[in-house]
């Protein structure tokens, strides 16, 4: 009889508990998109999500997995929103067909460094010198090639550590650009990619995504790094140097808003219709050289309950009264995109479409 | 028809045994069948289990097969991991089609797998079975149990936590403190342990949180094996004259010695598949051997995790099927250590009735 009775009670709990949550599920059916990729475009998606739920019915999930990952994700449906800071290569177009490249924003790199009484000036730096320390040729940081552009500084006879990203990076991806176009040897060797084969230089430090980037060179003395501008606030309170890189003009320049601007307006003209294109190492004598555009990399075909909140995101993340608006792009040390190109992003967003049958 | 016969030694219950025999005699084809069809019902859902390891293995060798053709042996003993260009279209070499420049050489690989497991077995290795000695000989039988709790309690942790607290904690520690200070003592005297002290990411660093985990293994081992080493043995050597160590080390640990090899495989083979708390602290080295002992390394298990999204940028598919390639060399490699680890300690009780004493 007792057993009757308690399979009885469990039965109607479970009915009762079923209802309940289920209907409470059905009020609160929200659309449910996940963001992931590029650590660089994170602190961005960080500071809209919160702002955007608040006046929207969706459910955004943020994550920093680095760009390989959001284009990976992207193309096998997992997310809805892969960001990456850099583009998808003409074989991948080719294989993944109906992927879209958006630009969102557009960032820069920093070059930091960490040596102990030199991290308050900004040492000057260029993309071969850059590829001689990444490749092993350029070892201690007294290297003739690296005073000759810092006459008067006394650098120290240490060895460089090259600290790299172990994930597939969009960061990689920029800076190895940088020095395939800026050194010839570099472009014959590794070339550029979200990944390449780093040639082996002793007591080289992978890292994983940007803040262990930081970590990494924070904690090692003598050490360098490519880190993405919006991680700005975090080089600042370790205290890392900063760089002025070596433009195409033979000038030396911090990334800010000015130089960034410059390089931008040199290079957006030439921005096709799919948007894929670098804005590495752009001519003119106030351009930074290592900018680029901040991509959502989105599948066209959406399943139907996502095509519309996506796409309504997307608007709002590039409308210069919404995700594009100053005091975002302050925030993290971006720029906002450029009327032309806000327009190129609008037209490849409208080709989101849900998908038929 | 021997089954008629009544064994005239054996104590039976009268009657019911008897009874029973007789009706075992009357084996009835419907009883040979029931039986037959229940063993074949076990057998089958017991088999999932090996079948399921074969069919791991048999896939992992089907997908990275191409790997393994394009590859070739030079794979094992070449240090260039080289996705090729990315964004440049894809050529054909041989029939498969690659990325122009890719091509795929894991020896350092191997190497950090090896030293990392090695050091770490020497480091763990002399701890527990010091811990072993010291449960089993100086604790007594009612404190032993919780005591040994807490060792065991240890290998509790998950990886990946000890990983975060190696990143966090023991890198800063390592890096500003020991290994200078080892650089400037014994780096003298001995090489590997000279050189530039690094930033606390390397071998070292990989190799003691291997052995932290791999420590409660092995004293957990040792120490139920000393316990059953027989009490005689014991007095016996206690009274010809022997001190406690020399009795437990001299006399107890030599029967062991089968025990001791079987715990120390079973310990390679956890070590070997660690992956989360090597890649936070290994320093994910790429295409170089370590010069010394704080170089960075990196292993197979940690590789195939660090690896695998940049892998799924190559758009022939090579570069995923070269780390398939390396998870089926460690799978191959990971049951063949634990299989003879199993193998040894299976023998062991088979052993421990006939001691010998090792004087």
């Amino acid at each position: 009889m007792s057993f009757r009775t308690g399979v009885a009670c469990t039965a109607a709990f479970a009915l009762v508990a079923g209802t309940v949550l289920s209907g409470s599920a059905a009020m609160a059916a929200k659309v449910s998109l996940l963001e992931t990729g590029s650590s660089l475009l994170y602190p961005l998606f960080n500071l809209w999500v919160p702002d955007y739920q608040k006046n929207h019915e969706v459910q955004i999930t943020t994550q920093s997995t680095g760009s390989g990952t959001g284009i990976a994700q992207a193309i096998s449906g997992i997310a809805q929103i892969g960001a990456s800071d850099a583009y998808m290569s003409n074989p991948q177009m080719k294989k993944d067909k109906g992927m879209l490249n958006i630009p969102l924003a557009i960032s820069s790199q920093m070059i930091n460094y960490n040596i102990p009484g030199l991290n308050k000036q900004h040492l000057k730096l260029s993309g071969p010198v850059l590829a001689g320390i990444y490749s092993g040729t350029v070892k201690n940081w007294d290297d003739p090639a690296i005073a000759k552009l810092n006459p008067g500084v006394k650098l120290p006879h240490n060895q460089i550590v090259p600290v790299h990203r172990t994930d597939g990076s969009g960061d990689t991806f920029i800076f190895t650009q940088y020095l395939s176009f800026s050194t010839p040897s570099w472009s014959n060797s590794a070339g550029y990619g979200t990944t390449v084969s780093w040639p082996a230089v002793q007591g080289g430090i992978g890292a994983n995504g940007n803040p262990g980037m930081v970590n990494a060179t924070k904690g090692t003395p003598y050490s360098i790094a490519y880190i993405g501008i919006s991680f700005k606030n975090a080089t600042d309170s370790a205290n890392l140097g900063e760089a002025a890189l070596e433009n195409k003009d033979g000038k030396f320049v911090l990334p800010d808003a000015a130089t960034v601007s410059a390089a931008v307006n040199q290079m957006s003209a030439k921005t096709p219709a799919d948007e894929r294109i670098s804005l590495i190492f752009a001519p003119g004598p106030q351009s930074y050289p290592i900018i680029n555009y901040e991509y959502a990399i989105v599948k066209e075909q959406q399943p139907a309950q996502t095509a519309s909140a996506l796409k309504a995101f997307l608007k709002w993340g590039i409308s210069p009264t919404g995700g594009n608006a100053s005091h975002y792009m302050n925030a993290v040390g971006f720029v906002a995109l450029p009327k032309a190109i806000q327009e190129l992003s609008d037209k490849q967003i409208d080709k989101i479409k849900p998908a038929t049958g | 028809m021997a089954l008629l016969e009544v064994d005239e030694s054996a104590t039976y219950a009268p009657l019911g045994r008897v009874t029973s025999n007789v009706r075992c005699v009357q084996q009835s084809l419907e009883y040979k069948f029931q039986t037959m069809k229940f063993r074949t019902w076990l057998a089958s859902i017991a088999g999932v289990l090996p079948a399921s390891l074969m069919a791991v293995v048999l896939f992992l060798a089907v997908y990275a097969w191409p790997a393994i053709r394009f590859n070739g042996v030079r794979f094992a003993f070449e240090n260039t991991w080289n996705l090729g260009n990315l964004y440049a279209d894809p050529i054909t070499i041989a029939g498969t089609q690659i990325q122009p420049g890719a091509h795929y050489g894991i020896l350092f690989l191997i190497v950090g797998t090896l030293l990392s497991t090695l050091l770490a077995l020497l480091l763990a290795v002399p701890v527990g079975v010091g811990a072993a000695m010291f449960l089993a000989e100086k604790v007594d039988a009612r404190l032993r149990t919780w005591i040994s709790l807490f060792v065991e309690l240890l290998a509790a942790i998950p990886s990946v936590v000890l990983g975060l607290w190696g990143y966090a904690v023991l890198i800063p520690f390592l890096a500003h403190y020991l290994f200078p200070l080892l650089t400037h003592t014994i780096g003298y005297v001995i090489p590997i342990f000279g050189g530039p002290s690094g930033s606390g990411y390397g071998l070292f660093t990989s190799s003691f949180v291997l052995a932290m985990m791999i420590v409660p293994l092995i004293t957990a081992t040792v120490r139920d094996a000393l316990v059953a080493q027989p009490a005689p043995l014991r007095e016996s050597a206690l009274a010809l004259g022997a001190t406690g160590f020399e009795t437990t080390y001299h006399v107890l640990l030599p029967n062991t010695r089968k025990v001791l090899i079987g715990a120390t495989f079973l310990a390679l083979g956890r070590a070997l598949g660690e992956t989360m708390a090597v890649l936070m602290v290994s320093g994910n080295a790429l295409n170089y051997l370590p010069h010394n002992i704080y170089d960075p390394i990196s292993t197979m298990a940690a590789f195939i995790v660090s690896q695998l999204d940049s892998a799924l940028q190559d758009p022939t598919g090579m570069a995923v099927r070269t780390l398939a390639e390396i998870a089926l060399i460690l799978c191959i490699i990971s049951i063949i250590v634990n299989a003879l680890a199993r193998l040894v300690l299976q023998l062991w009780s088979g052993y421990a009735q006939r001691p010998r004493l090792a004087v």
